[in-house]
């Protein structure tokens, strides 16, 4: 039985969390974009996007950020080191503050992946990373900025997020191995 | 019962049955909307010194129980009702609401016209009233010579520093006349709660080395309060995730440089819908104010307009764009419902973690 830690209306209220946090921590939305890591980061960094349109009334723009899978069920080895395979941002990311949006932190290599080819692109003012659930086991030096919930997990125990967009709820569980 | 008088400085006077103790009391009379948790009302100390309508024709019907009081000792003047219904078969009830009123000295008054008389106090606004066991002239000169008190909160509010021990988050109470509810929340999420009076100092506070701080529900009005209280609250809420609610709530924003109003006509209830900003969204939540943030008076590079009553318009919650504070006028707690707005101290809860970082 999956183990539902986060429902639907602790989503909510950890994305309108870190919304706010945004707001504290930048001072504002000024020269703020935000970018997705497919595919449920997307959705995510929407999410985050339109309630920053319903407070601050500034349209951020948001982008996407397409990785090859690396999914933590499936065995990695040095074959499977993830990359940015495509892009979806029509605007430029030179001089901006960034916002990374990704449903699970694990090892950090898809976060890696991504900065470097937000890099690629320009030369940001910065980088922050938001995510809905860190799960620990990192195996590079990075950390989320705004975390919606921190769930101490095994390796061997998969996350499942779930948003109502592409998957009909809002929820995330733990699936044993 | 007793034939007894609700009599108002206008020189009018209303006729009805006596319940409850048989006591003389004057206060400003208001009136409560709501349909439901006329228990959770009269010993909510927000209505200090006041006199209570309830719009709710019939009251009474569900006693008292161990579960929905706001305050130990009620300090309400009365109770104006439409029908009493003193006969309870609700599993609940360990006492009637007439006995209730008798143990704490409480006067109530039914077979009153209560639909007329909101129309009335809606037209003319606030307005002292007694209930007398006579309507005479002397009864009068009694009413217009009160002088009810602007210092509700030293009245209600505690003068001490108490414990409500549990093994969670460390949270400051700073009371202003706190009603249960509050407490109870915190409870349900474990948290460790001391409860300090409202002159404390922003030192008093740190001192807790507390995790979050909670501004409490009170009576009468924020600007009576003195500028101490206002100091606390900017050194505290940079230091200190802060939830304030109700009387708080006026408080922050007044300390963040925000104004007040005072409405024409009080408003209690929890039938407006209230405009959740973030999501757009729509919830409802239990009211009571006399005074409201002036919309226009925010300083939008401080705070952040949350919530907006749809009805009459006004600010029903705040937050501060640089510190993890945030504040609502409408009662989070949900005593009485509705519940919707109770995950309003999830959110401080998961501000306090997400400070630990």
């Amino acid at each position: 039985m999956p183990k539902v830690v986060v429902d639907a209306m602790a989503m909510q209220r950890a994305l309108t969390r870190i919304t706010y946090e945004i707001i504290e921590r930048n001072k504002g939305v000024d020269d703020l974009v935000i970018l997705g890591i497919k595919t449920r980061g997307v959705y995510l960094a929407r999410r985050i996007a339109s309630r920053l349109q319903q407070l601050e009334n500034v349209t951020v723009p948001v982008g996407d950020l397409d990785v090859t899978p690396y999914r933590d069920d499936i065995e990695h080895d040095a074959q499977n080191e993830p990359e940015v395979t495509a892009t979806n941002i029509a605007f430029p990311v030179a001089g901006k503050k960034v916002i990374l949006v990704d449903d699970v932190l694990y090892t950090g290599r898809t976060i890696r992946a991504a900065m470097s080819a937000v890099m690629a692109l320009g030369r940001p003012k910065s980088i922050n990373l938001a995510v809905l659930v860190d799960r620990g086991h990192r195996e590079l030096p990075i950390r989320a900025d705004f975390v919606g919930k921190n769930i101490p997990s095994s390796q061997r125990e998969r996350i499942k997020v779930s948003v109502s967009e592409i998957d009909n709820r809002d929820a995330v569980e733990i699936l044993k191995a | 019962m007793a034939k007894r008088y609700l009599i108002l400085e206008d020189g009018s006077a209303y006729a009805g049955e006596g319940f409850g103790a048989g006591a003389t009391t004057s206060g400003e009379v208001i009136f409560n909307l709501n349909l439901l948790g006329y228990q959770e009302t009269i010993t909510d100390q927000i209505y200090h010194n006041q006199i209570i309508i309830f719009a709710q024709p019939a009251i009474g019907n569900v006693g008292i129980n161990h579960d929905s009081y706001e305050s130990i000792l009620p300090t309400a003047k009365g109770m104006v009702v439409r029908d009493l219904t003193n006969i309870s078969t609700n599993r609940l009830s360990r006492l009637s609401l007439d006995e209730f009123l008798q143990q704490h000295n409480i006067p109530g008054i039914s077979g009153i016209d209560t639909r007329h008389l909101i129309r009335k106090l809606r037209q003319a606004g606030p307005m002292k009233g007694s209930i007398v066991d006579v309507a005479d002239a002397h009864a009068f000169d009694q009413l217009n010579a009160t002088v009810l008190t602007n210092r509700q909160v030293d009245q209600v509010a505690t003068p001490k520093p108490y414990p409500n021990p549990d093994t969670g988050k460390n949270v400051v109470v700073i009371d202003f006349g706190l009603k249960h509810g509050i407490l109870r929340q915190l409870s349900e999420r474990r948290c460790n709660v001391t409860v300090l009076p409202w002159t404390a100092s922003a030192q008093d506070v740190l001192n807790l080395d507390p995790d979050g701080v909670l501004l409490s529900t009170g009576p009468g009005s924020p600007l009576d309060l003195g500028t101490g209280v206002l100091d606390m609250i900017r050194e505290v809420q940079a230091e200190i995730p802060l939830f304030a609610i109700g009387l708080g709530h006026e408080l922050f924003a007044l300390a963040n440089g925000a104004e007040l109003t005072a409405l024409p006509v009080e408003y209690h209830g929890s039938s407006h819908p209230i405009r959740r900003i973030i999501t757009n969204d729509v919830i409802y939540a239990t009211q009571g104010q006399g005074y409201a943030v002036l919309a226009k008076s925010i300083d939008r590079d401080r705070l952040i307009t949350t919530y907006v009553d749809l009805i009459d318009g006004t600010v029903q919650g705040l937050r501060h764009r640089d510190f993890p504070a945030f504040s609502v006028q409408f009662f989070a707690d949900g005593a009485p419902g509705p519940h919707e707005s109770r995950d309003l101290f999830d959110e401080f809860m998961e501000a306090m973690t997400s400070r630990e970082g």
